[in-house]
């Protein structure tokens, strides 16, 4: 889909004429020609604007995880905040400045009703996925990772959830119940993993930077002294 | 406010039917039997949503219905406790057993 080659003999690269046939359009996905041609529609039948769409993408883009870390971080260090995020969570994002209303005032419709935090125990840890499509918390977690819509990570999250975690370096012991969500109606789900030894005592803020996106997906569980930001450990793949 | 059919705790199959129009009620799950172990508000079917509906579309509870994979997959490869959650209308479920 994403290929940059069109498979039809014209790709540049068989010296029929020197000029590749698509230069452009082979770097588009048919879902992305698809994705305007229902924009261009929706804006000259007046459902939307361009500059509607533009605000919105702007929103969109701007969202991050750090929503989601807040919560997580908050329901540690206070048990009656905590209690009321797991009872509403649409309502208690509210505390943290979040509102799912916005920016549309509807709610951004595929986005919209119910937002429930899963809590991990030791007897239980929650992964989140959705196999229908990409449904994912985005007012709390911003844009999904793009391995999130993959067809390969949804199809194979339910069906073999401890094989795909164990790809994402994380491996649950026989006794821990592996709950796959699968975000199949109108609610959104997020992982609220169980906080790590060797953070007592520490502050909201530096809770916040050890709930990455990931361990609220729950394909990762947070560890003090590992955030987000810190520089990755790359090594060269060959030499 | 229609009162939901099933309880917490009760035993469901998700119903096998046809899918001419929109669901969301996944195939890997139809047949499969699980327990309700959450209500979930009545809202708009997606089979009336979809087609623009929001109004006066047909509205019915809704039920988080936990599965044990070992049901799901007969093939599964993890541990007999694991388990897959996922939300249904009330159409799409009937009970486990049928009644005598």
């Amino acid at each position: 889909m994403s290929g940059s080659h069109r498979h039809d003999g014209h790709d540049g690269h068989d010296g029929h004429d020197g000029h590749p046939t698509f230069p452009v359009a082979s770097q588009v996905s048919e879902f992305e020609i698809l994705e305007l041609a229902v924009r261009e529609l929706a804006i000259e039948k007046g459902i939307f604007s361009a500059e509607d769409h533009r605000r919105f993408a702007e929103w969109a883009d701007g969202v991050g995880p750090h929503g989601g870390s807040k919560l997580v971080a908050k329901a540690w260090n206070d048990p009656g905040f905590k209690r009321r995020l797991l009872e509403n969570g649409t309502e208690a994002c509210k505390e943290v400045g979040i509102d799912w209303l916005k920016p549309t005032g509807t709610g951004t419709p595929s986005d919209y009703t119910f937002f429930y935090v899963l809590e991990n125990t030791p007897q239980v840890h929650n992964v989140i996925v959705c196999t229908l499509c990409s449904c994912y918390p985005r007012p709390v977690l911003g844009m999904s990772p793009d391995w999130y819509r993959t067809p390969s990570y949804r199809r194979r999250m339910v069906r073999r959830p401890r094989e795909v975690l164990a790809e994402f370096g994380l491996h649950l012991p026989p006794e821990v119940e592996v709950r796959v969500h699968d975000s199949n109606q109108k609610s959104r789900f997020m992982v609220m993993a169980m906080r790590p030894e060797g953070t007592e005592g520490w502050s909201d803020e530096q809770l916040e930077q050890i709930v990455t996106r990931d361990t609220m997906i729950g394909v990762a569980l947070p560890k003090a002294g590992r955030t987000s930001d810190e520089d990755v450990q790359a090594k060269a793949a060959w030499r | 406010m229609a009162k939901p059919k099933f309880d917490v705790g009760d035993e469901v199959r998700v119903r096998n039917q046809t899918s001419l129009f929109h669901t969301r009620t996944q195939k890997y799950t139809r047949g499969h039997v699980g327990v309700v172990s959450e209500h979930r508000p009545e809202w708009v079917i997606p089979e009336d949503e979809a087609f623009g509906r929001v109004e006066d579309g047909r509205k019915e509870p809704f039920y988080v219905v936990r599965f044990k994979q070992t049901e799901l997959w007969p093939d599964y490869t993890g541990f007999e406790r694991d388990t897959l959650e996922s939300e249904f209308s009330e159409r799409w479920l009937e009970p486990a057993r049928k009644e005598k």
